[in-house]
């Protein structure tokens, strides 16, 4: 714990550690200093000069080193010729600071008028009207008058394209370099920066594409002025008339906090709709950034006119629309026919509340219950998870995180990030991976493998541990660490915390199994389970992957022949026969097949019932995170008429076949929930919305301070305990890995891209540009081999079918490796020999 | 594929060479001054080129050039002349220098004579406040201060590069310089802080390329 300096701030007494700087001493005690270019979450500048202020230190008599006191016995202050920077200058013992003095308010006035010299009068017409801070703060602090010449303003773009998503209007930028040093400090990727100087300095992109970053939409939020727009946004409402609904991603694992902006509007015929998404602070868990799939892709899927709203039963092979009794009838019965034969499969995107109703219904009629992932080891996670109080933003000089089989920022960007920043305060990052990905420039040790032996690699780090609390078993010797392996293994042994990463680049459902049960005995080996910042961490390919293990939904390896000898088989925000055209075949001779979607998907299309479903952002309901964190997220706009939410689905159908269940509200199911699975004991909707007072303070009136983030009121959730952490002795299991043999030829290898097909991003207009077609990657050796180059239309040859593709050359894919992206067209879901053949240019 | 690299892989690793490994990044300035070298202004793809050979992003390489005078990102004449009309330079007549230059070659700020001679600029500090009008002239030959100028002494400069060197060169330290300061006229006075340094190393990177190619 560092020192406390105690100090006055306009006569308010204040006390806070050594190294604080003036402006967050301020606002710890609610007092304002008005700031732009400063941004608590970055290294100060002193660029804008708005945060003058007096400063006064008590003065020191050079022989005894002491304070000079005045008669009355108290120090004698001694005040600087010069305003300074409350946002560079760290407090000091006895400090007096003036920030309400004449003179600091007329070097307020000064610094606005020099600031609006050029900068547009059109608030009238801008976005960040209202929510401006130099609109705030001229009202508040502003001469009110200028002196300078309106006639000598400068005109400037009022429309640069920055990157398809950030608009630049070149007026209004005052210069502050908040985006620059986003990019730059906190994200590490510098895509945009300062052009020319002086009065001519101006923001301005060289690389190509330009701003082209996941984390592009967060300078929008820093931004103080109305400089950075969002295609999305832009123009679209004025922040007056916006209401706040918070809410969680439902994108992926990482659980972003995040606001909806909502506001009724005439051409939705007077209803609510969402105008943007903005973050929600939660410091352990976005802090106040997302990304942009989650600002641009998370709600306007809800909107789609492509929405089901009517349940569908197939008549004479025609799927027509029919009520919602007669279908949940239907339904009823062929399921309680199926005595047994029932296969409930469903995706990772559904709540809590939603798995838990869909598995007491699945359980009450003998069937499965099975989960849409092709990577394993939730039920590790749930055991050998971080444990309750991680914090990746506590992780630092002294920690150690590995990441291994993970495309990071492609699987979960705001994980990315935060390991990133955890790598910049000092932490050890270990980086294991078949090919180089974007964290590698951050790390401390890169290791390397062929796809296919990550779990071999984890086997030889443990190899290369030299305390071994358990005794090994012999067939584990054959795995030798190299001297990279054995010196990321002792880095990691050695680290005070350690966390591991695992996820999805070339996984399948037995790799994945292995390699999270290889990663949960290197953590038990180095003692890192079981404490705050230590565990496991799976990075699922959908929000609410782990709850559905919680909740005891099990991925399979067998579904074709689930699927094909399934009585009944249920499919819930899943699309199998998308996914993969050989269980499409598998449903097809199936008995009966319910699909329960937002979307008319490949499934639905061969279903004998459809079953029309609410959009998460028009209901409540939990998702828990990758790092096993329960979060609320609330209805912002209202569901179309006809769509119902899936756990009241759920219940409807089980009281028709006889059971006990709760469809009356999410809260109520939880609340079963939280007697019945054991993990989630004790908890309640009420729990779930406790908050706290974060640091930074942001999202309350002072949008100068942190931007446009919301501040979180609505509830933090509750990180269940691992079992680790409720009892220290761990039982250790050892697998050992099958003999893989692997063919020759070119190896097909999945792996996960952000922006992918996915049935809530396909209809995101603001990413339609973005998203591209199906694409495979090879190396410029393979490339060669092959006889093609960059940008060929191809075919990919794969277990006989051929499926057309883009082949992009990229240096860091390994030899004879094809990378072929997920949810872009192409089926491949494990490791397997693939072939490329020239497109034929003209079609028959 | 890095063009720049291929047509001057000695030059660059000549300069590369002066920077520790870890900080190659600071090699960015020569190298912008070698891709400069090439059309007399840097393109765009430069930029790239030059990232990559630093592994820096295309956007930190392009704001350097924006910031100096001594880069250029598009064409201009065969000589520019560039004047410095900041602050102390204005209060020496800089600003009356350069209309009048302007006004008389009959071009604004910023443009080229139509016979493709001389692009007259405006530029930032170029550290010789006390001999204003001053103006540095950048062309195939390299960079040249001209100090303490007067509208005649320019033109008269333009004139001998339009005759092709018919007509006298003007004194670069001017005539003023000239009669108050004849005791100590050192070269070495003319050229100072960043533009030395950079003319400096420009100069030993010729000397290496002609030592490269007699090679």
């Amino acid at each position: 714990m560092a020192q406390l300096i105690s100090l006055m701030i306009d006569d308010k007494p204040v006390k806070v550690p050594e190294g604080t700087l003036i402006v967050n001493a301020a606002k710890k005690v609610g007092i304002d200093i008005p700031v732009f270019c400063y941004h608590p979450k970055m290294e100060p500048v002193g660029m804008c000069r708005m945060c003058l202020v007096e400063i006064g230190r008590p003065q020191i008599d050079r022989e005894t080193r002491k304070p000079v006191l005045d008669e009355q016995g108290n120090p004698v202050i001694q005040f600087g010729p010069k305003l300074e920077t409350a946002c560079t200058t760290p407090v000091s013992e006895g400090m007096v600071v003036m920030g309400m003095s004449d003179k600091v308010k007329k070097g307020r006035q000064d610094i606005l008028e020099f600031l609006l010299t050029s900068h547009p009068l059109d608030c009238p017409i801008c976005d960040k009207g209202g929510e401006c801070p130099l609109q705030n703060l001229t009202m508040e602090h502003g001469p009110g008058v200028s002196r300078f010449l309106y006639d000598e303003k400068m005109h400037l773009a009022k429309h640069y394209p920055l990157g398809d998503l950030i608009l630049l209007d070149r007026e209004r930028c005052i210069q502050c370099g908040r985006c620059v040093r986003f990019q730059d400090e906190i994200v590490g990727e510098p895509v945009i920066g300062f052009e020319q100087r002086g009065r001519s300095l101006q923001i301005e992109t060289f690389s190509d594409p330009g701003f082209d970053s996941y984390y592009s939409g967060n300078t929008t939020d820093i931004c103080p002025v109305g400089a950075l727009t969002t295609t999305d946004f832009r123009f679209g409402a004025r922040p007056w008339e916006l209401k706040p609904v918070a809410s969680v991603c439902s994108q992926c694992p990482v659980g972003c906090n995040i606001t909806y902006n909502i506001r009724r509007e005439a051409r939705a015929g007077g209803r609510y709709v969402i105008k943007r998404v903005l973050p929600r602070q939660h410091e352990e868990v976005n802090e106040i950034w997302i990304c942009d799939k989650a600002r641009f892709a998370g709600y306007q899927y809800a909107e789609s006119p492509e929405r089901l709203t009517r349940p569908m039963l197939r008549r004479n092979g025609e799927l027509v629309e029919s009520s919602w009794d007669e279908a949940l009838q239907v339904v009823a019965e062929r399921f309680k026919a199926a005595t047994g034969g029932l296969v409930t499969y469903a995706g990772g995107r559904l709540s809590n509340e939603d798995l838990f109703n869909l598995k007491q219904l699945t359980e009450g009629l003998k069937g499965q219950a099975i989960l849409k992932s092709s990577i394993g080891g939730g039920v590790l996670v749930a055991q050998m998870g971080v444990a309750k109080g991680t914090d990746l933003g506590k992780l630092g000089a002294g920690d150690a995180i590995l990441v291994i089989a993970s495309d990071l920022q492609e699987e979960a960007p705001i994980w990315w990030l935060r390991v990133k920043q955890a790598a910049d305060r000092g932490a050890t990052l270990i980086v294991v991976n078949p090919r180089q990905t974007r964290l590698d420039r951050f790390a401390t040790h890169t290791l390397r493998y062929d796809y296919g032996s990550e779990t071999a690699t984890v086997l030889a780090m443990i190899n290369a541990l030299e305390s071994k609390k358990t005794r090994l078993p012999d067939w584990l010797a054959k795995y030798r660490p190299n001297r990279f392996q054995t010196a990321a293994a002792k880095a990691f042994a050695g680290a005070k915390n350690g966390i591991i990463l695992f996820g999805q680049e070339g996984m399948d459902l037995p790799r994945s199994q292995e390699l999270a049960l290889a990663c949960a005995n290197l953590l038990f080996l180095t003692d890192h389970l079981g404490s705050p910042n230590n565990g496991l961490i799976g990075v699922w390919e959908s929000a609410n992957t782990q709850g559905a293990w919680d909740m005891g939904f099990r991925p399979s390896t067998e579904l074709k022949e689930m699927f094909s000898s399934a009585r009944a088989v249920y499919v819930v925000a899943a699309d199998p026969a998308g996914d993969d055209p050989s269980l499409a075949d598998a449903l097809e001779q199936s008995e009966f097949v319910v699909v329960q979607e937002l979307f008319l998907t490949s499934t639905a299309r061969l279903a004998d019932v459809v079953l029309p479903v609410t959009a998460q952002p028009e209901r409540e309901g939990t998702y828990t995170t990758g790092e096993r964190r329960v979060q609320r997220f609330f209805p912002a706009i209202p569901a179309p008429g006809g769509v119902i939410p899936d756990y009241e689905i759920a219940a409807r159908i089980g009281e028709r076949s006889g059971l006990k269940m709760e469809n009356r509200a999410a809260s109520l199911v939880f609340a079963q929930l939280a007697a019945r699975v054991s993990d989630y004991e004790g908890l309640s909707y009420r729990s779930l919305a406790e908050t706290h007072e974060q640091w930074p303070i942001i999202g309350r009136d002072d949008l100068y301070y942190g931007g446009t983030a919301y501040e979180n009121t609505q509830g933090l959730g509750v990180q269940l305990m691992p079992s680790s952490q409720k009892r220290k002795i761990f039982q250790v299991n050892w697998q050992e890995p099958p003999v893989r043999v692997s063919g020759k030829g070119l190896l097909g290898v999945p792996i996960t891209r952000l922006y992918d097909r996915g049935a809530t991003v396909t209809p995101s207009r603001s990413l339609a540009s973005r998203v591209p077609g199906p694409f495979i990657l090879v190396n410029e050796t393979t490339a060669q081999k092959l006889d093609m180059h960059n940008d060929a239309p191809v075919q990919l040859m794969l277990a006989g079918s051929a499926y057309s593709a883009m082949l992009r050359v990229d240096t860091a894919v390994p030899e004879s490796v094809v990378l072929v992206p997920r949810s872009l067209g192409i089926p491949l879901s494990e490791l397997q020999p693939v072939d490329i053949r020239v497109a034929e240019t003209t079609p028959a | 594929m890095n063009l720049l690299y291929e047509k001057y892989a000695a030059e660059i690793k000549h300069i590369l060479a002066k920077y520790p490994a870890d900080q190659k990044r600071s090699a960015v300035m020569p190298l912008l001054y070698l891709a400069q070298q090439e059309q007399g202004y840097i393109q765009k793809q430069d930029l790239q080129m030059i990232a990559e050979i630093l592994d820096i992003s295309a956007t930190d390489v392009g704001s350097i050039v924006g910031f100096y005078t001594l880069y250029h990102d598009h064409p201009g004449g065969k000589h520019r002349l560039q004047v410095c009309n900041d602050l102390p330079c204005a209060l020496r007549g800089a600003d009356e220098f350069l209309e009048k230059l302007c006004e008389n070659l009959g071009v604004q700020v910023g443009e080229t004579t139509p016979d493709g001679l001389v692009t007259i600029e405006a530029v930032m500090c170029l550290a010789g406040c006390d001999r204003a009008p001053l103006f540095q002239v950048q062309d195939a030959e390299g960079i040249r201060y001209y100090e303490n100028q007067t509208v005649e002494t320019a033109l008269q400069l333009v004139e001998h590069w339009r005759s092709d060197g018919a007509t006298p060169a003007p004194s670069p330290l001017g005539l003023r310089a000239g009669q108050e300061k004849s005791s100590t006229p050192l070269p070495d006075e003319t050229v100072t802080g960043l533009s030395a340094e950079v003319r400096d190393e420009t100069a030993s990177d010729t000397a290496a390329t002609e030592t490269q190619e007699t090679d």
